[in-house]
């Protein structure tokens, strides 16, 4: 086991404050962190991070060639293993990068072991700032360092460094749980998902790291049928549950008696298989006493956003497309959820898979079309755009899907053979079109900057391409995750219940499974 | 002696038992507690707090339960799965073995008193049954064939044709066919009390204990629900490729659920 040193994100400003409030009499307040991490380059943020959580963060401010660190913190049951050596190592290695010619501290006089450890850096005591720390009146000892280019300043560096680094090699903590509040902001959720078609489970540490993610596709199963049978995915997920969370567990190397909550998707979804989830799901915190979560598979698809790229921060726009849902949603803040508008009738990826499956592509076949577009002339048949103009939010895709299917068999009983990569082009333009138009209103009606993309159907390059390029012209950021986050998984139901955790949502021993669960 | 929990949510009622099985497979159970509650269509809802419950009743902490038995139905599918996915949890959150039990087996136990042919039939919704017959003989309960399911009349017709003596008739099944049966056996026919038709938390221990339970493997994952049938899709697949015939045993699961 080893820590790691990283900079540190909005995200860890939670923790960061339960460390603040372990380690000083007048700890900052997680406004202070964040004003200063959204400073930009003049400040420099570290954490130190491990199997164990948060262990520990420092800070740098810049003015014109000089840096005052301002805090530096490792949490009380990681002390002595050298990581406030590595932390002071990485701010001086960024100094010296940022062509900073000399660094100043405060500290208090009482605090003999930072003291020590920032002689050790070169820092030397210059005077005293009298009756600087409100709680006690006591004075704060000011420190400088010496010229950072001067070669003894870089002798010690380097030999800082090279301890830093065998420090954090050899990191270590005897115990998991840190005595330190609030606990369930940090550690190891389990996460369940048995919403539709796939049985997942994954382990995420702090919301972030994911150890593991599971998933058992039942496709095979389905295919022949063309479609997902209610009936052989609850059956499959009874069969598979248990080996999924085994291998979810054993893959992350962590024991059930590690964990700090179990997660599990509550809804939409098939009420079938999601009942399998809940149920097992509740046997499993009640025979651990873990607290359990209920998470909104779609903001599961929400937070696989946040799980790709850390920075993505409301207030944003979200389109959630998969085989089950296409909705507009909302996000001024986490938690706050506003649906812009959602399909009448079939989602974005049944439509693709219907078309497909009218083509004889089999089943799913929404890929495979995808495939075939990318040969084709998107404006070689022009199929309708609905609600294009509508002036809502709204989508509807089965009179297309029917207008496509009318097409083939206009051309099949012509006798006129059909061109199925410019059949499929022509299709999937007249779904993106809608798609991208309207998530560009959206975008602009609600001022946002930023755009995610969720759902099996964000897999979709030409959708991503198109509404990168429309958004990008607009000045907004599009954030898609990768393949295997877009698809059904419980690492982003892990993410997302990390979220619900944080704010102490839990649900209890009679909590139902809810197929129709709404996002806001 | 190891503290044994039960679960059943095959039928209309929740069944949850406590007892404690001895070490050797010679001595008895020991019921501890069990709670038995209607609870239609919604035993996820009251699986694990009456489990919570019963526990506390009997002071019992649930860190001490040293194995869980779990109805496999056959039932309503969706109910037999809650039962299960909820004792997987259980059992794997523990650490402990999981060991499952026919919900029709756990029903005849309650006749294990006396002597003579027990007929359970569960409701298998869609104007079918799951028939079950048993022989209660000197303290045991035998099971004459293995769970299936079939049209009430048929199960009736067939059971007249080759039954000559005496039949208690129990089972969530007679609330709706008891007329086919009592008809189609006439002066045979003893139907039991309503309130013996369902499984108890006691008679899942008792049954799983006669079953020989532990000498299963106790693992979570392959404790599956006895459904006698495939799905629609699968069933109607079938009809497509070599015509309809009326399914064996069941399909899901390492014996079915069936004992000789």
């Amino acid at each position: 086991m080893s820590a790691r040193l990283r900079p540190m994100l909005e995200g860890d400003v939670v923790r960061a404050v339960a460390i603040e409030r372990a380690c000083f009499p007048t700890p900052w307040t997680s406004g202070m962190f964040v004003d200063e991490l959204v400073q930009g380059a003049s400040r420099q943020w570290f954490v130190a991070d491990s199997p164990w959580g948060l262990v520990g963060y420092a800070g740098l401010m810049e003015a014109d060639t000089e840096g005052h660190i301002m805090n530096l913190a490792v949490r009380p049951d990681a002390r002595g293993r050298g990581l406030g050596t590595a932390l002071l190592s990485r701010l001086l290695d960024v100094a010296a990068e940022r062509g900073l010619r000399k660094l100043t501290l405060e500290v208090r006089p009482s605090n003999v072991e930072a003291i020590e450890l920032y002689r050790k850096a070169g820092f030397r005591d210059v005077g005293r700032r009298p009756g600087y720390y409100s709680d006690s009146g006591e004075d704060a000892l000011i420190m400088w360092t010496g010229d950072l280019s001067a070669h003894d300043a870089r002798t010690i560096a380097s030999t800082l460094a090279e301890r830093a680094s065998r420090a954090l090699e050899r990191f270590h903590l005897e115990t998991s749980r840190a005595d330190i509040e609030p606990q369930t902001h940090d550690g190891l959720i389990l996460a369940i998902e048995t919403s539709c078609d796939e049985t997942a489970a994954a382990v995420l540490r702090d919301g972030r790291d994911v150890l593991s993610s599971v998933v058992a596709s039942q496709v095979d199963f389905h295919s022949r049928f063309g479609g997902v049978v209610p009936e052989i995915a609850s059956r499959k997920h009874t069969e598979a549950i248990v080996g999924v969370v085994d291998e979810a567990l054993e893959t992350a190397g962590v024991t059930l008696q590690e964990l700090s909550a179990i997660a599990v998707t509550q809804g939409p979804g098939l009420v079938g298989a999601l009942v399998v989830g809940v149920a097992y799901a509740k046997g499993l915190a009640a025979a651990t006493g873990l607290p359990l979560v209920g998470v909104n598979h779609l903001e599961g698809h929400l937070f696989a956003n946040v799980l790709a790229d850390p920075t993505v921060t409301p207030p944003l726009v979200a389109l959630l497309v998969s085989g089950g849902h296409t909705s507009l949603v909302h996000v001024p803040d986490w938690g706050d959820y506003h649906t812009l508008g959602s399909t009448l009738d079939d989602a974005a990826g049944e439509a693709f898979d219907k078309v497909a499956k009218a083509l004889g592509l089999g089943y799913p076949g929404g890929p495979v079309l995808s495939k075939l577009a990318m040969e084709g002339d998107p404006a070689a048949i022009r199929f309708p755009r609905a609600m294009m103009h509508s002036g809502d939010y709204d989508f509807s895709l089965s009179g297309l899907k029917t207008a496509v299917i009318t097409h083939i068999e206009a051309e099949r009983a012509a006798g006129r053979e059909i061109d199925l990569a410019d059949l499929a082009a022509s299709f999937q333009a007249a779904v993106i079109d809608v798609q991208v138009a309207k998530a560009v209103r959206a975008a602009k009606e609600c001022g946002v900057t930023t755009f995610c993309l969720g759902g099996g159907v964000a897999a979709n390059l030409a959708l991503r391409e198109a509404l990168r390029e429309a958004l990008a012209a607009e000045g907004v950021r599009l954030s898609v995750p990768p393949f295997e986050l877009c698809t059904d998984n419980a690492a982003m139901i892990a993410a997302a219940a990390h979220f619900r955790l944080w704010r102490g949502e839990t649900i209890g021993p009679s909590a139902e499974a809810v197929p129709n669960l709404r996002i806001g | 002696m190891r503290l044994v929990l039960a679960l059943d949510t095959a039928t209309q009622e929740c069944a949850v038992g406590l007892a404690r099985w001895p070490d050797a497979d010679t001595g008895e159970p020991e019921l501890v507690g069990e709670t038995n509650v209607a609870t239609p269509r919604a035993a996820l809802t009251h699986a694990v707090p009456m489990v919570e419950r019963l526990l506390a009743e009997c002071g019992h902490p649930i860190s001490a339960v040293g194995a869980v038995v779990v109805g496999r139905g056959p039932g309503s599918f969706t109910g037999v799965r809650i039962g299960i996915a909820t004792a997987k949890g259980l059992a794997q959150g523990l650490g402990v073995p999981l060991y499952g039990v026919g919900t029709l087996d756990a029903v005849a136990e309650r006749f294990a008193g006396r002597d003579g042919l027990v007929a359970v039939v569960g409701d298998a919704m869609r104007r079918e049954v799951y028939p079950a017959l048993f022989r209660c003989e000197g303290g045991s309960v035998i099971r004459l064939a293995p769970d299936s399911v079939a049209r009430p009349f048929d199960v009736a017709t067939r059971w007249a044709a080759e039954l000559d003596e005496p039949v208690l008739l129990a089972g969530d099944g007679l609330a709706k066919y008891m007329d086919v049966f009592a008809a189609a056996l006439g002066a045979r026919a003893e139907i039991a009390p309503p309130a013996m038709w369902g499984p108890t938390g006691g008679s899942l221990l008792q049954a799983a204990w006669r079953n020989g339970a532990p000498s299963q493997d106790g693992r979570a994952a392959t404790v599956l629900p006895i459904y006698t049938r495939l799905s629609d899709a699968e069933e109607a697949e079938r009809d497509r490729v070599v015509g309809p015939y009326l399914p064996g045993s069941g399909v899901a699961g390492p014996d079915a659920g069936v004992r000789p």
